[in-house]
Parts: C-alpha cells; sequence; structure tokens
C-alpha cells in the first residue's frame, strides 16, 4: 500500500538528514517533506471523495453509456452514446419497449442493451417466425423478457430465457452521439410481439 | 482616499460595534457552509462504503437453521455482509452468500453456495434429477432443507444477482463467530469442472 511505505521512507530519510546535515538543511527538508506529505494525504482525500460522488451519481441516478453491437439496430447503431438514468430501475417502473442496460445473465462482468418486451404475468411468442406451430411462454415472476431490435442478429431472450429484474441497471433514454441522431429514442420497429397488447 | 485611510476616519467603538455585527452574521453563513461541506463529504463516502465495501443486515427465517438463526424468530442474528470479496464474482463452494432474489427483486435472500458453473448437482425437490450448472450461475440451497426457498424452487442463479458475502456473525454476542465454508459431504456435487480454491477430497 501507498501510505505506509511512504511514511516509513520519510521519516528514514529525515533520520538520515539530521545525522549528515546541519541544522539549515535539517528544517529545510523537513518543512519539505511535511509539505510534500500534506499534499499526498490531502490529494488522496480529494481523489476518494470525488470517487464516492461518482459512484453515488452511476448508482442512483445515471450516467453516459457507449453502447457496441449490432444487436439493437437501426434504433442504437454500433458505438452510439446514449445517456441511461437509474431511477426506473429503484422505483421499479421499468415498462414494455424500454430499453433496458442489464447484466448479462451469463457473465456478469459485462452489460447487454434491450428491450423489454414483456414483464412478469405476460405471454409471450417465443416461436420463430419460420415455425408453422407458434409457442407462448408466460414471463416468470421477478422476471422480463429482453429482445433486440435487430431481430436477425440479437442473442437475447430467445436465446438465454427471461431475465431477472435484478440484473437490470439502467433505463436509456437519450441518445447524444451521433449528432445527426441525437434526440429521444423510437419505438420498436417490430411492432407489438405479444398476444393481448 | 485608500482603503485603510477612509477606516482610520471612522471613531473606534463604532468601528468595533461593525466588526462585531460582521462576525454574527459570517458565524451564520460559516456554520451553513461548513455543515453543507461536511454533508455532500460524508454522504456520498458512507453511501459508497455500505454499497462496495461492507455493511450489516439482519437474518430472518429459518432456511439456514442450524447454521444462522437457531433460536428462530427470538432472536435473530446479525451478520457481517461483505461486498468487497464479490467484486469480482468470485465464489467459493460453502461460501454463504446474500442474492437479489430472482423472483422477488425488492427482497434480499441468505443461501450457501453449493454448485460453481459447470457442476453437476444432484437436486432435491427439483423437477428435473440432475441439473447442470450453466455459464455465469451458481446453485444455492438453504442449510434447512425442506424449509427453504432455493434453487431447488428456482433453478440456478445468474451470478449478477450475487450481492455479498456473509462472513461473521455479529450479534447475538454469545453467537460472535466467523462463518466457515463447508459444503456439507451430501450436497458436493456429483461432478465438477472448476477446482475448489479449498481443496476438494
Amino acid at each position: 500500500m501507498f501510505f505506509p511505505g511512504s511514511l516509513a521512507t520519510t521519516l528514514k530519510i529525515e533520520c538520515i538528514v539530521e545525522q549528515t546535515y546541519g541544522p539549515w538543511w535539517q528544517s529545510l527538508h523537513r518543512t519539505m517533506l511535511r509539505g510534500i506529505l500534506g499534499k499526498t494525504f490531502r490529494l488522496v482525500g480529494y481523489t476518494i471523495q470525488y470517487a464516492c460522488i461518482a459512484h453515488c451519481a452511476f448508482e442512483y441516478v445515471g450516467g453516459v453509456v457507449m453502447c457496441s453491437g449490432p444487436s439493437m439496430e437501426p434504433t442504437i447503431q454500433n458505438s452510439d452514446i446514449v445517456c441511461a438514468e437509474n431511477l426506473s430501475r429503484h422505483f421499479y417502473g421499468i415498462q414494455r419497449g424500454d430499453i433496458v442496460i442489464a447484466k448479462s445473465p451469463s457473465d456478469p462482468k459485462s452489460n447487454i442493451c434491450k428491450r423489454v418486451i414483456g414483464l412478469e404475468g405476460d405471454k409471450i411468442l417465443t416461436s420463430r417466425p419460420s415455425d408453422f406451430f407458434k409457442s407462448h411462454n408466460y414471463v416468470p415472476t421477478g422476471h422480463v423478457w429482453l429482445e433486440g431490435d435487430n431481430l436477425q442478429n440479437s442473442t437475447d431472450s430467445r436465446y438465454y430465457g427471461p431475465v431477472p429484474y435484478g440484473l437490470i441497471r439502467g433505463r436509456i433514454f437519450f441518445k447524444i452521439w451521433p449528432l445527426s441522431d441525437f434526440g429521444f429514442l423510437r419505438d420498436s420497429p417490430n411492432g407489438h410481439r405479444s398476444p393481448g397488447d | 482616499m485608500s482603503h485603510l485611510q477612509m477606516l482610520s476616519r471612522i471613531p473606534r467603538p463604532l468601528r468595533t460595534l461593525e466588526r462585531g455585527m460582521a462576525q454574527s452574521q459570517g458565524w451564520v453563513t460559516r456554520y451553513f457552509k461548513a455543515f453543507c461541506k461536511g454533508f455532500f463529504v460524508a454522504v456520498p463516502v458512507a453511501v459508497t462504503f455500505l454499497d462496495r465495501v461492507a455493511c450489516v443486515a439482519r437474518v430472518e427465517g429459518a432456511s439456514m437453521q442450524p447454521s444462522l438463526n437457531p433460536g428462530g424468530s427470538q432472536s435473530s442474528d446479525v451478520v457481517l455482509l461483505n461486498h468487497w470479496k464479490v467484486r469480482k464474482f468470485e465464489v467459493q463452494r460453502g461460501d454463504i452468500v446474500s442474492l437479489v432474489s430472482p423472483k422477488n427483486p425488492e427482497q434480499k435472500i441468505i443461501k450457501r453456495v453449493i454448485a460453481l458453473e459447470g457442476d453437476i448437482v444432484k437436486t432435491i425437490g427439483h423437477k428435473n434429477r440432475y441439473v447442470k450448472v450453466p455459464r455465469g450461475h451458481i446453485w444455492v440451497e438453504g442449510d434447512h432443507h425442506g424449509h427453504s426457498f432455493d434453487s431447488n424452487s428456482f433453478g440456478p442463479v445468474s451470478l449478477g444477482l450475487l450481492h455479498a458475502h456473509a462472513t461473521h456473525i455479529l450479534w447475538p454476542p454469545e453467537r460472535w463467530q466467523k462463518l466457515e465454508s463447508v459444503l456439507p459431504p451430501e450436497r458436493l456435487p456429483v461432478q465438477s469442472e472448476k477446482e475448489s480454491l479449498h481443496g476438494s477430497p
């Protein structure tokens, strides 16, 4: 760790300085070292303070996110920058049609960005359009059904099943880059996928 | 006329009175400023600490008896929840962990990790007899089988729902102890892909 090591080194240097140099050098070194120590502590203090404020902002209010991947085209393209807010998640206000960021169910360190197609209790069409027999499933309690807008090129709930609500991190509501597409996000281009909507 | 020259023309008692008034107003403003500064430093640091490092929680329910809450509803154990240990989602078999309930996101449940990704578990009361834990998931069970709402009811849980690792019991004082990561031998996975750090027999 940085702290104890630097303190020990400082004290050792002060002892050496006292033994080798005269009183003028001693006082100069002491003030210099104490000044540097003081500045270091203050810098670390400010860093911790701003890191904590940043954590609270990202965790409870929202932040700016860069999305990568083709699964939400044409609504969100690769390398778009969007704004996400976390208040809906904390107040359980996520609705059908919202675009959310969630932790990936198979890899908790990475995030996925999909649209909410169904909430708990909804009946979801889970068969592919090419299937002759349509199969429906109900979304279990505490889960949501996520699908990307680019249905041909998206691994989503059709692949790994309903996603627990606890994995949702925030809701994306505004795009800020590229500037040609600045503004609120469009509705799903795929129409409604759950019957009785 | 300079500022100092102007000041020197004011009679002495009046100058003292003005300085006194300025000081009392400044006292209120200074207190308010100090309060705001302290508030905006203390609250984020405390919230970040409780979210990222460690917090304390009371255990309710009988699903982890006899390890936690052996006295039932008379005396609930208070455990220390360590967030820092699970920041990289690294858990071992036998750890007691708290996680967001997959059936009710407003609730946190505390269970023991029985199997990691890739293991095959023999279930108790699940619709399938043997379950292979998918990638990025864990199998959790309460110690009190039959009285526990765990993976035997809702299947493997995603690691993203992991909240904290319960390391110590803090209250009541006669139950002060470090919670050991022991896996009951009858619940060892049938087949395991990952080697446990504690070494398996």
